[in-house]
């Protein structure tokens, strides 16, 4: 066998090999899919919309509970948790750039986005939920916040580094202050990079269960107290569906149908809004 | 010692004993630079790469006070007075003194939007003063014509040669008494080139122009006056017609005709 052949049949096996792990990945995310899309269409009606949460065997159960609970909880976060974290990553990219604080901070947030998040669940557990005595949807929300701020603080970090220096400094010798040239030019340089960041970090919490079942809890009526337990999606998904009641086990599949298109919504407008970016 | 021409007319800049260190750096990398700038003319700055005729240029306008912990001495004095002490208004002097760089720098927004940008800042808010003030100035930069009917288009959707009029716009809407250009043309093809020659001459009657330029028959072509630099040293200023056919100093006669660079 020549030298040529062998790398033709080294290359043959590893690109067959490659194929047959991406076919296998995308296999089982198809059939996930496709499971969920047949048992949640099939479960889903109006009433799901209308109705709160009613005892198994009742035919009028829905999940309007759930899915304002869960829209508040991840509005709430995404309220306080956005602007917090576009103001971070603004500080690290613009003002603190290469100090050993930034450095630390972006260190720091690297791990917090990897920290497991049940653990984020289990401190504000600590520190909310065991001090004030009891679940509360502003507990889940200040959770989800924490899982969201790292995202949100690292993209922005990155898109406005990804703004020419040279763009800063042409406001700058137009005699800008500083606060102008970052609102009104690097902002606007880095606008879909730093809306695509803001989508993937609320798009990642709102698929968060774990923090949730510590914080907000569950409640099986609807609620728009935040100081009081609180029903979200995941929660509910995650408690009908280890339920033993059939009609409880099918509003899990519509929950789980709706969020996961909610959630596949906000990545696909993630990553339109950043080829829109890359495509000036 | 630099042979320095004696400069007839008014001085827009006069550079003394400048001494500027940058941030890290042992070595000054402009030395104890002493240079008059005419006023109402175009003074080029040449040199081989890393003379310090850039950094001499963003020293006009503070532009090295962006990064901390450069360090600088001596005086550059600009109406009367020494803009490099700390209670300079960095904002105002930028206003009056104003920067075209290497590469166009279209902000991300309309045509109209950029050059009224520097207009803004000031407090200009009258829409018929603004719209006045803009098309005088795309009109000033050669633009007006090819712009005129897309004002609200996104600004990075022009042309290189196009974007940088639009730059010198922008720069001259705010009616400076100085334009500092940074290798203007560097960028851009042959025609653009001879666009912004034509216009920076044009300029000359209103503004005091300072041009760092590579290309030594752009400084021929263009400047009154030329400053010859070599490791952070003035080595000749002369005006441009003697400077390049009977430089007095040997290094820039060496430079000039090729030897080194």
């Amino acid at each position: 066998m020549t030298h040529t052949q062998k790398r033709v049949i080294t290359s043959s096996i590893v690109m067959a090999l490659s194929t047959l792990s991406a076919v296998i990945g995308i296999g089982f995310l198809l059939w996930i899919l496709s499971i969920l899309i047949i048992n949640g269409v099939d479960a889903l009606s109006t009433t799901i919309f209308l109705e709160e949460g009613a005892p198994p065997g009742n035919e009028n159960g829905g999940l309007k509970h759930a899915l304002i609970g869960q829209l508040m909880l991840v509005g709430y976060a995404s309220v306080f948790g956005v602007p917090l974290g576009i103001l971070a990553g603004t500080y690290l990219s613009e003002y603190g750039l290469k100090s050993k604080l930034s450095e630390i901070i972006r260190d720091i947030s690297d791990i917090m986005m990897s920290a497991p998040s049940i653990v984020i669940g289990a401190f504000v557990y600590a520190i909310v939920v065991a001090p004030s005595g009891q679940f509360s949807g502003w507990a889940g929300s200040i959770a989800l916040m924490i899982i969201m701020l790292p995202i949100i603080l690292r993209t922005t970090d990155d898109m406005l580094q990804l703004v020419p220096s040279t763009l800063r400094e042409a406001a700058f010798a137009l005699g800008a202050p500083k606060y102008k040239v970052i609102i009104q030019v690097v902002y606007r340089g880095a606008k879909a990079g730093i809306l695509t960041g803001v989508l993937l970090g609320v798009a990642r919490v709102a698929g968060e269960t774990a923090p949730l079942l510590f914080t907000s809890f569950n409640d099986n009526f609807l609620n728009t107290d935040m100081s009081q337990p609180m029903a979200s999606l995941t929660v509910t998904m995650y408690n009908y569906a280890t339920s033993p009641y059939e009609d409880w086990q099918k509003l899990g599949w519509a929950a789980a149908f709706i969020l996961s298109m909610f959630i596949l919504t906000l990545n696909v407008l993630g990553r339109l809004f950043l080829l829109k970016r890359k495509g000036k | 010692m630099a042979t320095i021409v004696d400069i007839k007319e008014e001085k827009a800049l006069e550079v003394k004993n400048f001494e500027f260190t940058y941030a890290g750096a042992d070595e000054p990398n402009i030395k104890k630079l002493t240079m008059p700038i005419a006023k109402h003319n175009i003074t080029a700055l040449i040199g081989p790469s890393g003379c310090g005729k850039t950094t001499l240029l963003r020293s006009f306008n503070r532009m090295h006070d962006l990064y901390p912990a450069n360090r600088y001495s001596g005086e550059i004095i600009f109406k009367d007075r020494n803009i490099l002490t700390k209670n300079e208004d960095l904002i105002k002097l930028r206003t009056q003194i104003g920067m075209i760089f290497q590469k166009p720098t279209a902000f991300p927004m309309s045509i109209f939007d950029n050059v009224a940008y520097g207009l803004r800042l000031q407090g200009v808010k009258n829409k018929t003063e603004l719209q006045g003030r803009v098309k005088k100035a795309l009109q000033d930069a050669a633009i007006w014509q090819e712009v005129k009917d897309r004002l609200g288009h996104d600004a990075n959707g022009l042309s290189g040669g196009q974007q940088q009029r639009l730059c010198i716009a922008r720069a001259i809407a705010v009616e400076p008494e100085v334009l500092l250009f940074d290798e203007p043309t560097s960028a851009l093809d042959p025609i653009s080139t001879a666009g912004i020659e034509e216009l920076i001459v044009g300029l000359k009657e209103r503004v005091s122009i300072i041009i760092v330029t590579h290309n030594m028959q752009q400084a021929a072509r263009v400047s009154d006056y030329t400053g010859f630099m070599y490791l952070g040293e003035l080595v000749e200023l002369g005006r441009t017609e003697e400077l390049f056919v009977t430089p007095k100093e040997r290094l820039t006669e060496e430079y000039i005709t090729g030897k080194f660079g």
